[in-house]
Formats: structure tokens, sequence, C-alpha cells
């Protein structure tokens, strides 16, 4: 009897420390939902940035510590990206660098931060949930600079908003001039003269409106007739918008019926949907339409049954923003505040694998170089797009 | 021809009880032989045994001439002997052939089960036992008496030719038990041996070719039912050579301490379980409760203490209406008690003696101050407890699963008795402890008798219950059958009441 | 006496030493197995948790497993499976982060208020399941789970919407996101001037909780009400033997509510930590601290001081993930190892002994009987 009890409890609790193991992964998806959606991005590793020198003598004292977001390496998207760009200053700069990944329920991430100051001059953290963490271990820490990627590590609580401390820097990216560029490719592809948008969680200080933005303006520049139809998922507070890939299936759908024969996302996982709604859309009606990832290159990430329906994806160079931070410090020209990685740094730019944007390539590589020189200035605001 | 089995010298022992001693028996292959005996006697500990859940400590097997040794029931099935279990282990929502072939099913190439052949195999047993079932009907429409048959054919679907039978009638309704006799008797012309275990004496009598009695853990008598009578079997079971508890005059009262008014108990199938039972026990006086275990006296019991509610009737304790109060205020009101099962309702086996002794009385001093435990207070309450009842224990710390039945059940009868009861409900008060200690209960209950106290006390000791009571009531099948004056009745005379025997027989009650 | 407290003593620490010890053998062969030197690993991980500013660290992280472990031990007492705690807390934390941020009161009070809020929401929804055990006779393991899913996914998700704090979500701000900020009357300050009365000056900004203060007074309160109070006695005897403690009185259904809403309570107090921590009721909260407190509440025996060594050890464990990382030592996924390891080590280890116990108390009972005529 007693014994049962016990098995029973010992049974219960392996049964719930597993599932909590998992529970803890599809935590973490949720709560960084709107991280996942807007910043998280295995960039390819083809194209290296148009700026970087090569180093003479890749030599120095710096040595980076980083710190993952739960979930590590391995995720095909946001660590990874950031652990390539590490990979790459080791190689180009010679810095040395170590890494550590939080606790699965993210309990001690101050710990990390404050042990990566402890070795290095500069610690790195990957994603906006390390913001206060970050703030409160930099103040602690004045020998460490810290980059925080995705947050712009700005106090909102000062007027003006003031960045945390003289060693904190934030790396966010312009995500309205990459859009603008799978934009122009949307219209440059389109044969029904009308696109579609579709946007995670509306309201979120207007990150995702950057993307629509960006979007119809690179639309516009090519087709200034373009019809381009946009929808959010969900509204702030409700982050549901950005794991709902059944809602973004059902809204691609009617978008594709609707005459629109190429679609954009920004709405993180809920883009699984889109995908496979332009496959069954395709099969359904003989005429092939398209979905534009975003982020990371989702050709290579989606379900391969889908793949060929990514026309392109708006890409996040994380690997190139934790590159070009660790550069700045190593230059001795790092800042406090945030950092924007525009076009001009590849630190967004556009996928070309599957080859379905060959063709367009010339008109695409007209249009960044437009945005480099300032010859067009992309909004951040739909209504002005 | 060899027995089918035959057991010499069988001895098994428990941590301070012994369960079987010396048993010998010998059932003849072809035969129903029936094992009777009161709960503690050591049927169901010997059945274990041969059954292969328990080694004995001493003694030898044979089974159909051949000595065995089991160490699992796997190997007692192999040697032939199946085992029908009180409380039926089926699946309800498989079929009858699935039920019978779970664990023994044939298999056919691939590792897919040959249902074909097993539903042939389940036809040509029950068939051939007489045994009626439809082998594609789900457990959970079937009728008790027929899930019971299951668990035979079961048994059967295994090649066994012994079967072991714990108490089946037990959970049957009449009619269903005279179905199971029939079934019996048609296995036995198929050739089965059969092993019953019983303690209803009418039962045995009908069934049984030959009984066996058991009494405290050894072979008492082997006998053929046409040789004894109801009495007879009673006096064997329960025995009559114990010291007499005598009780020399009268010290009632006419203050009625305990009342009970037409108390009907059921059960949640609605069953009758006590039926319409008035009694009265006053100050000074004990009044006993004759009856063959399980004819309602444990519910009646339960009743009183207030662990069963009451479908109708009333319970007045001291003139208090307690019918619908809760334990702990009939406690309170003075209400003590010694459970019939002592593991099961009276100790805290891994908690210290202290604790154990606290039992039932934790709300009143010397074991609380206010909300608080007085550990001081109940450590020095054992410790009176462990003198005056000669309880055998280190000290009163030690954990209540380390004593001995008998020092467990000293522990028990003291802590109520010591907790100046004015009533009190005792339930075989003796069973299981030695002579010494018997007597020592005997003198705690006679002398709290002289002070005052109103017991009520449940026996299957007759000379225990007859020594001790001012008023005997016997209970058959929940209701009180007759009123008793102890001086007027033997043990032999008790039993043919509890039988029901001394009424047909003419005698007035 | 003393040779009787001793063996006490002894038979109480065997079990988790040896489940220790079998944890750090398994992980040393996990350790070599991976290509990790283990002394290496075992020199960081202790060299790290000798700085002070690691022992709070130790400490913070401490404070809700104790907890959490003492709110399982309360229903395990009693036999029932509080699987709930991990959905008492979080939305009892919610409710009383809630509350406190809307209301502005004295600094006693204002604090009074949010533990009160916490505990009756942890208590009340914990009372739910004991409710529906003796009313509908639904296993409290099922109720609990299914609660659980309805405070975290339902109900929390829904209350943390309706009650997000205006106007906090900025660009690139998002971690701000939750309930309205308490104000600082309604928060519990660290112990940071009392920890350096005794040590050296605090660095790296770190501070020591002051929720620990809370904890240790749950700790006490809770070896009070199951040891010294009639009330515990009749929580032990129903957890023994429910049927003896019926019939000695103890109201079956009463107690198991009772207990219910007990463990609830002291549940309740699990995310008072990290609200008193960020000043607020997070997004993102510290999830888990139910489930790891069933395992601490498991390793230390529903002991009040087994439970505090157990979540200092899970704590230490946790707290070395980090170390092992930067110093290469060894992965993290060590530590789950090692907790895993623990927990199914003790789990036999404690079986062991009980009944190597039960032998040698038997055996002395046995001896006084023999001492004396019988």
């Amino acid at each position: 009897m007693k014994n049962r009890k016990l098995l029973f409890a010992l049974f219960a609790l392996v049964a719930m420390l597993v599932l909590a193991a998992c529970g803890g992964d599809d935590e973490a998806a949720t709560t960084e939902a709107p991280a996942a959606s807007t910043e998280a991005p295995p960039a390819s590793t083809e194209a290296p940035p148009a700026t970087t020198e090569a180093p003479a003598a890749p030599t120095t004292d710096v040595t980076v510590g980083l710190v993952f977001d739960i979930g590590g390496r391995g995720d095909q998207s946001f660590n990874d990206s950031a652990y390539a760009g590490l990979e790459r200053a080791g190689t180009e700069l010679g810095v040395k660098f170590t890494e550590a990944s939080p606790n699965d329920d993210g309990s001690n991430r101050a710990e990390l931060l404050q042990l990566a100051a402890d070795s290095n001059p500069m610690v790195i953290a990957v994603g906006f949930l390390f913001e206060g963490d970050a703030a409160k271990t930099a103040a602690a820490n004045a020998g460490s600079n810290f980059g925080v990627v995705d947050s712009a590590m700005l106090d909102f609580t000062k007027d003006p908003p003031a960045p945390y401390g003289d060693n904190v820097s934030g790396l966010v990216f312009a995500e309205h001039q990459g859009s603008f560029l799978v934009g122009a490719a949307a219209a440059l592809k389109s044969t029904t003269g009308s696109i579609g948008f579709i946007g995670g969680v509306k309201g979120v200080g207007g990150l995702i409106e950057k993307f629509e933005a960006g979007y119809i303006a690179g639309a516009k520049a090519v087709n200034p007739d373009i019809k381009v139809v946009s929808e959010y998922i969900t509204e702030a507070p409700d982050f549901d918008g950005f794991n709902a890939p059944d809602r973004a299936k059902d809204i691609a759908l009617a978008m594709y019926e609707g005459g629109a024969d190429i679609v954009y996302h920004a709405a993180g996982g809920s883009g699984a949907g889109l995908f496979e709604a332009a496959k069954t859309h395709s099969e359904a009606s003989g005429t092939k339409v398209w979905g534009i990832g975003v982020d990371s290159d989702q050709y290579n990430t989606v379900d391969p049954a889908v793949k060929d329906y990514v026309l392109t994806s708006m890409l996040k160079r994380v690997d190139v923003a934790v590159f070009e931070i660790i550069k700045a410090k190593v230059d001795g020209t790092i800042a406090a505040g945030p950092t924007t990685y525009d076009l001009s740094v590849d630190g967004v730019g556009y996928a070309t694998s599957g080859g379905f944007v060959d063709d367009i390539a010339p008109q695409l590589e007209e249009f960044k170089a437009k945005i480099i020189s300032g010859e067009i200035e992309v909004p951040t605001d739909p209504a002005a797009a | 021809m060899a027995p089918a089995i035959e057991l010499r010298g069988i001895t098994k022992r428990f941590p301070g009880v012994i369960a079987n001693e010396a048993v010998d028996l010998t059932v003849a292959e072809g035969e129903i032989h029936a094992i009777c005996g009161e709960n503690g006697a050591g049927k169901s500990t010997l059945m274990k045994i041969l059954y292969g859940m328990q080694a004995a400590d001493e003694g030898s097997m044979t089974v159909f001439g051949k000595e065995v040794h089991f160490a699992s029931p796997n190997d007692a099935i192999d040697a032939g002997i199946g085992m029908v279990h009180q409380h039926f282990m089926l699946a309800d929502q498989l079929t009858v052939l699935e039920n019978v072939i779970l664990g023994a099913e044939p298999m056919r190439s691939g590792g897919r089960i040959d249902f074909a052949a097993a539903k042939q195999h389940l036809v040509k047993v029950s068939e051939a036992y007489g045994l009626d079932v439809a082998p594609d009907e789900l457990i959970e429409a079937l009728e008790v008496g027929e899930r019971q048959r299951v668990e035979i054919i079961k048994v059967l679907y295994r090649g066994a030719r012994i079967l072991i039978l714990d108490e089946p009638t037990a959970v049957l309704v009449p009619q269903e038990v005279d179905e199971l006799f029939r079934n019996l008797r048609e296995l036995k012309e198929g050739g089965a041996t059969i092993l019953f275990i019983d303690h209803k004496l009418d039962e045995v009598l009908e069934i049984a070719d030959t009984i066996t009695v058991l009494r405290q853990g050894r072979s008492i008598a082997t006998v053929k039912p046409a040789d004894v009578t109801a009495s007879d079997l009673a006096e064997l079971m329960v025995g009559s050579e114990l010291p007499t508890p005598e009780t020399t005059e009268s010290t009632v009262t006419d203050v009625v301490a305990l009342a009970i008014t037409g108390v009907t108990v059921t059960d949640e199938e609605d069953r009758t379980l006590v039926n319409d039972v008035s009694l009265r026990v006053h100050r000074g006086e004990v009044v006993g409760i004759a009856g063959v275990e399980g004819n309602g006296q444990s519910e009646l019991v339960d009743a009183i203490v207030g662990t069963r509610a009451v479908a109708s009737g009333t319970i007045f304790l001291l003139g208090d209406d307690v019918t619908r109060a809760p334990v702990r205020h009939r406690r309170e009101l003075g209400l003590g008690y010694v459970p019939q099962d002592r593991q099961e309702e009276g100790m805290l086996l891994p908690a210290p003696l202290w604790e154990n002794a606290m039992l039932g009385h934790q709300t009143r001093a010397p074991f609380a101050k206010g909300p608080w435990v007085d550990r001081a207070g109940a450590r020095a309450r054992t410790e009176e407890i462990r003198r005056s009842f000669d309880v055998r224990t280190p000290n009163v710390d030690v954990a209540a699963h380390a004593l001995s039945g008998g020092n467990q059940q000293k522990l028990i009868v003291g802590r109520e008795m010591t907790a100046g009861p004015t009533v009190f409900v005792a339930a075989h008060p003796t069973r299981g402890i030695d002579v010494g200690a018997q007597a020592a209960v005997w003198d705690a209950i006679r002398d709290a008798r002289r002070l005052g106290l109103a017991t009520l006390l449940i026996s299957a000791d007759l000379d225990e219950l007859i020594g001790l009571s001012d008023t005997i009531v016997v209970m058959i099948r929940g209701k009180i059958v007759a009123t008793l004056d102890p001086h007027d009745v033997t043990p032999r005379s008790l039993g043919s009441y509890m039988t029901g025997a001394a009424f047909e027989s003419g005698a007035t009650p | 006496m003393n040779v009787a407290l001793g063996r006490r003593i002894m038979w109480a620490t065997a079990a988790p030493l040896a489940a220790l010890l079998f944890a750090v053998a398994m992980s040393s062969i996990v350790l070599v197995i991976s290509g990790s030197d283990p002394l290496a690993a075992y020199g960081d991980m202790i060299a790290h948790a000798r700085k002070l500013e690691t022992m709070i660290d130790i400490l913070n992280r401490a404070t809700p497993l104790y907890i959490a472990g003492v709110a399982v031990a309360i229903a395990f007492r009693m036999n029932l499976f509080n699987i709930g705690v991990e959905g008492q807390y979080l939305l009892a934390a919610l409710v009383a982060a809630h509350v406190g941020g809307l209301i502005s009161l004295p600094a006693a009070l204002h604090v009074a208020v949010i533990l009160l809020v916490a505990m009756s929401v942890g208590a009340a929804y914990s009372g739910l399941a004991g409710v529906l055990k003796v009313t509908r006779g639904i296993n409290e393991v099922i109720s609990t789970i299914m609660l659980n899913a309805i405070a975290i996914s339902g109900l929390g998700a829904w209350l943390v919407r309706e009650w997000q704090a205006s106007g906090s979500i900025e660009p690139g701000s998002a971690t701000r996101v939750g309930t309205t900020p308490i104000d600082e009357s309604g928060l519990i300050g660290d112990l940071n001037g009392v920890l350096e009365v005794f040590t050296r000056d605090i660095k790296q900004g770190k501070s020591l909780t002051g929720v620990l203060v809370l904890a240790l007074l749950v700790g006490v309160g809770y070896h009070v009400l199951v040891n010294r109070t009639r009330f515990g006695f009749d929580l032990r005897a129903s957890g023994i033997n429910p049927f003896a403690a019926r019939a000695g009185g103890v109201p079956p259904k009463r107690m198991i509510v009772t207990a219910m809403v007990l463990s609830g309570a002291v549940a309740g107090l699990v995310g008072v930590a990290e609200v008193m921590n960020v000043g607020f009721f997070p997004s993102n909260p510290i999830r888990g601290l139910g489930f790891i407190g069933i395992a601490v509440a498991l390793l230390g025996r529903n002991n009040p001081l087994g439970i505090g060594v157990a979540a200092l050890i899970f704590a230490f464990l946790d707290v070395s993930s980090g170390v092992l990382q930067f110093t290469g030592a060894a992965s993290r996924e060590i530590v789950v190892i090692m907790q895993g390891v623990i927990i199914l080590a003790a789990v036999v280890a404690y079986e062991v002994t009980r009944r190597a116990r039960e032998r040698e108390e038997a055996r002395s009972a046995a001896a006084a009987l023999a001492g004396s005529p019988a």
C-alpha cells in the first residue's frame, strides 16, 4: 500500500519532470514569441557583410561572453545565428569567447550575465528578455560592455529615453528596409497585381507595423497601382498572434482566394500556416501562389513539403549584429544605446535560397543600393507608405 | 490412489504471531473439502501457502503424490492448482473470452492471438464441467454470479484440477449460492477437486464432502458433514478450553447509557446489513452480541461509533441523540472503542506508541492543552498504560509496528480503558492475545463495569461472551433474533442460536 | 537518550547522504563518458559556491523552492498529492501583484495585504481540488493537473492580458510587460544590510531576498503545526491510516479540504519571491517551481529541515549550471541529470533505510519482551 503510493508518486514525478522540461521549451516559444517573430533569424551564412575589412593580424585581448536565450544553440534560429556571428568574430578578429544557456525556466539569466562579465570585457545577451537583468548587471560591472540583441536598451522611464548606462548597447534592426526589398520582389513576381501582408500582433510599439510599411513601400516602388491587403492576427497585449499557425493559414487562404498571389508574413511561428496555405491553394487552384518568410531563411527551416512555396525571406542578420558589436568593441568605437543594423551593413536583407528570385536580383540590388545611398527613404509607418 | 493434496506439519510464523502451526490436511481427489474457522484462524495463510503466494516455514506439501515447493502462484498453476479469489480480477471492458485467455493467450505466428483456438478451448472446458458462459459477452454486462463463473473457468482454462475458492459465497445472494453449489457439484462430476473456504456453517454442511476445522492456526478436526451438526462445528471453531471469564454479582443500574432504536444500515447497493435493531445498554451492564461473523455485527458497531451512516433509527449516548453526530463528538461524550481489526482501524503503525495512545482521545487531557499536543502528558499516560496493561516495549517512543499483535491489542484496550469511558464498544477485545493479557483485559472490563461502565461486547469467543455479559443478544442476517440470559446458555446452545438451528429444532429463544 | 537521539539522526540522514553519494557517483560516470573531468567540474562548482555573491544566488533560488516544498509536504503528510502548487502559485502571485499594484498603503500593511491575497488565492484554488475530492470523489491528482492548466493557460493568461499595465509596451522594451508596478511600500526589502553586518560588502549588485525570512517563518510554522498541534496530529494520523484516524474521531472530509487549503495557502507564497524581486508580476514569470517543489519535498522527507536542505541542494545545482558552462568544465545538462538521479536514489534509499529501521526496532522490542517474564 505504502510502496504503491510511493511508486506512484515517483512515477508521477518523473512524468512531470519530463513534462516540465518539454513545457519549458513551449514556454520559451510562447513568451518569446514577440522576439521570435521580429528578431529571430539564422541568417544564411553566405554573403559576408560588405563593410568588413580583412583583419591584418587577428589578435586582440577582447574576450566575449555570450549568453543565449532559453534553448541555446541548435534552435535553427536566433541562437544559432548569434553563434555564427560569434564564430566569425573568433576567426576574423581573433577574439576568444565562451557561451552559456540559461536553465529551462530562465531563472538564472542575471547569474549568467554576471559570470560572463566576471571574465569578459564584452558580454552579449541574445534576446530582449535579458533587458532588465542586463541593465542591472551592467550597472554593477562598469568594466564590461553589454550588448543585448533586439532591445534598444533605452530606459523609457526617463524623458527623453536614455541608455541604461555608458556600457550598455542595444542591437536592433532596420526591418523596414529588408521588408522593402521583399515587397519589391513580391511586386515584381506578382501576376495578379495583388499581394498580401500578415502581421503577428498589432500595436507592439509599432514593431510589426515597420515590416508592413517597408513591404508596402517596396511594392509600390515597383508598381504604384499594386493592391496590398494587410491583416494582423491579434492585437497587443494578446501575443497569441505570434504562435497561431492555424489562424495565419485561414487568413492567408482568404487572401489567396481574394486574388493575392504572394503573401509576406511577420508573425513568427504563425508563418508555418502561411506556407501551408500557399501549398493548399496552389494545388487546389492549379495556379502557383507564394509566401515570403521572415527573420531567418525560411526556405531552409520550414517543413520540406512546403519549401518550394517560399519565394524569399526577409533576413534579420543577428550574426552580423553580433559580429559588428564585437568589432566595435575591438576597435574601441562601441557606443551606448541602440545601434541599428540596416542594409548598409547587411544587418537585414533578402534570401536567395531556391533561386526563385534570381531573375529579379538586378532590380532588387538596385533598390538596395538606392536605400543605402539614401536616395530611397523607407517609411516605418504604414500610413506613410 | 494418492490424495490430491497432502499437507504435513505446515507452520508459518509472522513477527509476533503464529499463523499456522503444524497443520495437517488431506484432500482426496474429486471431493469438495471445506476449510472452516473463525477469522484469524489461519485459513487464508494456509491457502496462500498452498497457492504459492507465501512459503511455509516448516512442513511438507504433496500434490497428487508428488512433493512440491512453490515459489510463486505460477508453480502452483503448473502443479494443477487454481485459485478463485473473493474479489474478482476481471477487466470490465473485455469480453469473457478475452478475460479468460488474458496472460495465457494462444499465439499464432507473428505474435497474433489465436482467438479461434482460444474460443474452441474455452467452449470445450465449459462443456466438460457443465459451466454455462457466453464467450463474447462483456464482463460489465454480467451478474456477480456469472462473473464468478468466469473466474472459475479462467482457472480451469489454465489446466487446474484443484480449485481453491476463497469465501465464494460472501458476494452472492442466496439464489446465486444455489447456482454456485450446482456448478461445484458438476465440477466434481467432471473430476475436479475443490477446496472451499467458508465460515457459514449451514453452507459448509450442505456442500462439503469433508470438513477441516482450523482454530488458532491449528487443524483441530476433520469431520464428515453427516456426523456433525452446525453447533458441533461452531464449538470446534471457537473451542472452549480457555479459562472462563466469570462475572460475579450484577452491577446493572437502570441508567441507560447507550440506546439504539430501530437502527437499519444498508450498503451502497442498498442491501440491508443491519435490520431494525433496538438495544439498550445500562450503566454497569455488559451486553454481548453473539453471531456468526458477517451477520451485521461489525456494521452495527460502525453505526454506533459513527464511521457508517444509518439509514433509519436513532442512537442515543447518555441521553444525547448522536445518530448524525461525528465520531469525535461521540468520542468526547465518553465512547471507548476497540475495533475488530486493530491494525486497520486501531493503530498508526509507523507512529510512536505515545501517539498511538492519543488516537481517539487527542482532543482531551492529558493528550492536549488547548490546540496543542501535550507531549509530556501523552508520554506519561502511555507509560501508565504500558505498566497497567503490561505492554512489552523498550520505551514509548518505538513505532507501533515493532510491537507484536498481542501487545498492540493491549495498548489499544489500555488506551480506551484508561481514558475513562462511559460507554465501551469492544469488538473481539481479546482476539489474538495471550492468556495472561486476556485475563488483564477481562479484569479491566469487570472493574470498569463495577464503576458504572456500559459495555457492548462483540466476540466470537463464546466463553468470553457468556462469562462477561449480563445479557446476550444473537444476530442473524442483521437482525436480533434472540435475547438470552448468559446463566441459561452454554457455548453449545449459544452456537445453535447463532446458526439458527435452535429455532428449527423448536427451542424457545 | 543521547544514544537514541544519535540513532534517530543517523537513520534520518543515512538515506539522503547515500542518495547524494550515489548521485555524485552516477554524475561522475556521465561526466567521464561525455569527456569531462568530474573533479574539475566539482571543483569549479564548489569554488563558485564559496563566493558570497553566489551564496546569495543560492539562497534567492532556494527561497521559493523551499516554500513550494513545504506546500507540497503539507498535502503529502495527509497522503494527498498536490500537483497543483504550480498553478496555485502562479495565479496567486498574479492576483496579489495586481492588487498590490492598485493599492497604496503604509509599508507593513501594504506587504501584509499582498501576502494575504496571495495566500487566499492559493488556498481557495487548492481548496477547490479538496472540495471536488470530498464531494465528487475526484482524485486530487487529476483535479490539480486540470486546475493547473486552467490557472496557467486559461485564467492566468486572460488575467495577465486584462491587468497588463497600460503604456508599458515600448519598442524593444517588451520585458516591461506585466502588472502595474507595486509601490515601494508594498515590497519586502532585501537583507543585504543584515547580511553585511556578518560578512563583507556585497558586490555585483546582488541582493539577498527578504522573502527568505518569510520562508523561514513558513518552515517554523509548518513544524509547529504538524508536530505540536492537535490539528497536526489529526493530519498525520489521517495520512498514516485514514481508517484508524476516522475511528479516532478525525473527520476525513474536513481534513482533506483543510489540508488542501493549507497547502494552497503556502503555495500562494511561492511566487511572492519573484513579485517582490521585480516589483510586479511579469508576463514571463519563472515557472515550474511547483513541480520542483514536489521533488524538494520528496528529497526532504516532508521534514521542515530536510526540505530546507533539499531546496539548498537543488538551488546549488541550478546555480552551478552557469559556472560549469563558462569554465567549460561540463555542459549544463549535468545539473539536471544530478537532480534527477538524486531524487531517484533518494526514493530507493529511503525505502531501504525504512525497512532496515523497522527491522531494528522490531528486534529491540523483541529483546525487551524477552527480558521480562512472558
